[in-house]
């Protein structure tokens, strides 16, 4: 990553933020122990140029373990979000009320993951309960089913050997397999991917999300309701479709 | 040996957990056990109604936390069954008159005079279930052949197993089975699929139940 020095003209103020070049456009790191008001003048010194990005990229603010108040946030958005015009990607932050109140207010507050190479692919690791891949940070494996009020949020893909059962939910910035009955709310593509599916081993479930689409289901008018199914986003409609691709065992046949 | 200290629990209201408790802790009772049935309700007190005993509530066990009381002067002893106490509720406060803390030196107090200590727990998953379970080693999941009620459960499941209870076993309350043939009421096997915890028990709706409760 190529990080950017630190701009001579916010010296003027304690408050320094370090700058950093992502797949996804910036991040800010935020300094975390000055005040709010040398925290927002040192934002608005920050010159124009830097927020220009091409359309497909953003900005991801990270408060690091610093409390962020409501009336920041507002701030923030009158100062620096309005004013800029720069799409915020992710709010980040160490601080379990921090990021709660991120969540309350409806904003992502995981830093999007770099794409996948599938060539390297990462090994299966069949004796834990949960396996995450240092290579592809929030690619997650659970052996167990998933109970309802549980949820698993991660930034690649998961693959759920269980149950989802009702009232649990997978977000997913990746792709999402449940070997068991779905019977929860998956949302894969979660920060906008379109290029992801859904697996069900049994699909039974009232609604799917695929990136920013949404798509009930039900007994009488879904097909696949009760089976083995794969949805993918296609010309940006969420298709449920059989899962014809598995082949019967031979006792099956 | 020292007691066993079992939360009797749900997540949703209305599906016998409180009926379960008192039978159970009866049952054991009738084996010879000494078993205290102790009300975790605080505040919407029932299980003194239905063991029989509501008229020989002096005090409760938030007397007993507060000080104001011995814990022998809270325990109601049942003169019909031997060896089956009750220790009763306060319905004159609210949840947040105890906390976890205070529950688990509640039950260690009881231990050494018990075989059984059985936790009657509130419905929901705020502070009476988190107070009723902090002070158990065990749970007994009641549901009945619902899915809102299954749900519950799967919920309750995922707290009690996150809080390191063990083992978590399941009673299926209210099956009727002349409904579950006709396909009218989840099997027992679907709730079983769902849940994934031991089953201990199926108890059949029973009217009569329903009728007692009139007379309390």
């Amino acid at each position: 990553m190529k990080i950017l020095s630190i701009l001579a003209r916010l010296k003027k103020t304690e408050a320094q933020i370090k700058i950093e070049r992502t797949h996804y456009g910036i991040k800010f790191y935020l300094p975390e122990n000055v005040s709010e008001d040398d925290l927002l003048k040192t934002l608005a010194g920050i010159p124009a140029g830097v927020y220009k990005l091409p359309d497909n990229e953003g900005l991801a603010l990270d408060f690091q373990s610093r409390k962020c108040s409501g009336k920041l946030v507002l701030k923030l958005f009158a100062g620096l979000i309005w004013r800029s015009g720069i799409k915020i990607i992710a709010w980040l932050s160490s601080d379990d009320d921090t990021r709660k109140l991120f969540k309350l207010s409806g904003f992502n507050t995981i830093e999007p993951a770099q794409e996948i190479n599938l060539q390297t692919a990462p090994v299966l690791n069949e004796n834990a309960d949960e396996s995450e891949n240092n290579n592809y940070p929030g690619w997650k494996i659970l052996y167990n089913s998933l109970r309802s009020g549980q949820r698993i949020e991660t930034e690649g893909d998961v693959l759920l050997w269980g149950h989802l059962n009702a009232g649990a939910e997978i977000s997913a910035g990746g792709s999402v397999i449940v070997a068991g009955k779905m019977h929860g709310i998956v949302h894969a593509g979660a920060f906008g991917r379109e290029d992801v599916f859904i697996w069900a081993g049994t699909f039974e479930t009232p609604q799917v999300r695929i990136a920013n689409k949404l798509c009930y289901a039900d007994k009488q008018s879904t097909k696949g309701w009760l089976k083995s199914v794969l949805i993918t986003l296609e010309a940006g409609t969420p298709l449920i479709r059989e899962d014809k691709f598995i082949k019967p065992r031979t006792e099956d046949k | 040996m020292p007691a066993r200290v079992i939360v009797i629990t749900s997540g949703k209201g209305g599906v016998g957990k409180t009926t379960s408790t008192a039978n159970i802790a009866a049952a054991l009772a009738k084996f010879g056990k000494k078993v205290v049935a102790v009300d975790a309700d605080v505040g919407l007190r029932n299980l003194d109604v239905i063991m029989g005993l509501e008229n020989r509530v002096v005090f409760n066990f938030i007397d007993v936390i507060e000080q104001t009381c011995k814990l022998n002067q809270a325990l109601v002893k049942d003169k019909r069954v031997p060896g089956l106490y009750l220790l009763p509720a306060a319905q004159t406060r609210t949840k947040d008159a105890v906390n976890p803390e205070q529950m688990i030196a509640l039950c260690e107090e009881l231990k050494p005079e018990f075989d059984f200590i059985l936790l009657d727990c509130p419905a929901g998953i705020e502070g009476g279930f988190k107070n009723a379970a902090a002070g158990a080693e065990e749970a007994l999941v009641v549901t009945t052949p619902e899915i809102p009620a299954v749900r519950d459960a799967d919920r309750i499941i995922g707290m009690l197993e996150s809080m390191g209870k063990s083992p978590i076993r399941l009673i299926i309350n209210r099956l009727r089975p002349n409904m579950v043939q006709d396909g009218d009421m989840l099997a027992k096997d679907d709730i079983l699929d769902v849940l994934s915890i031991d089953l201990i028990g199926v108890v059949p709706e029973d009217e009569s139940v329903t009728r007692l409760f009139k007379y309390s």
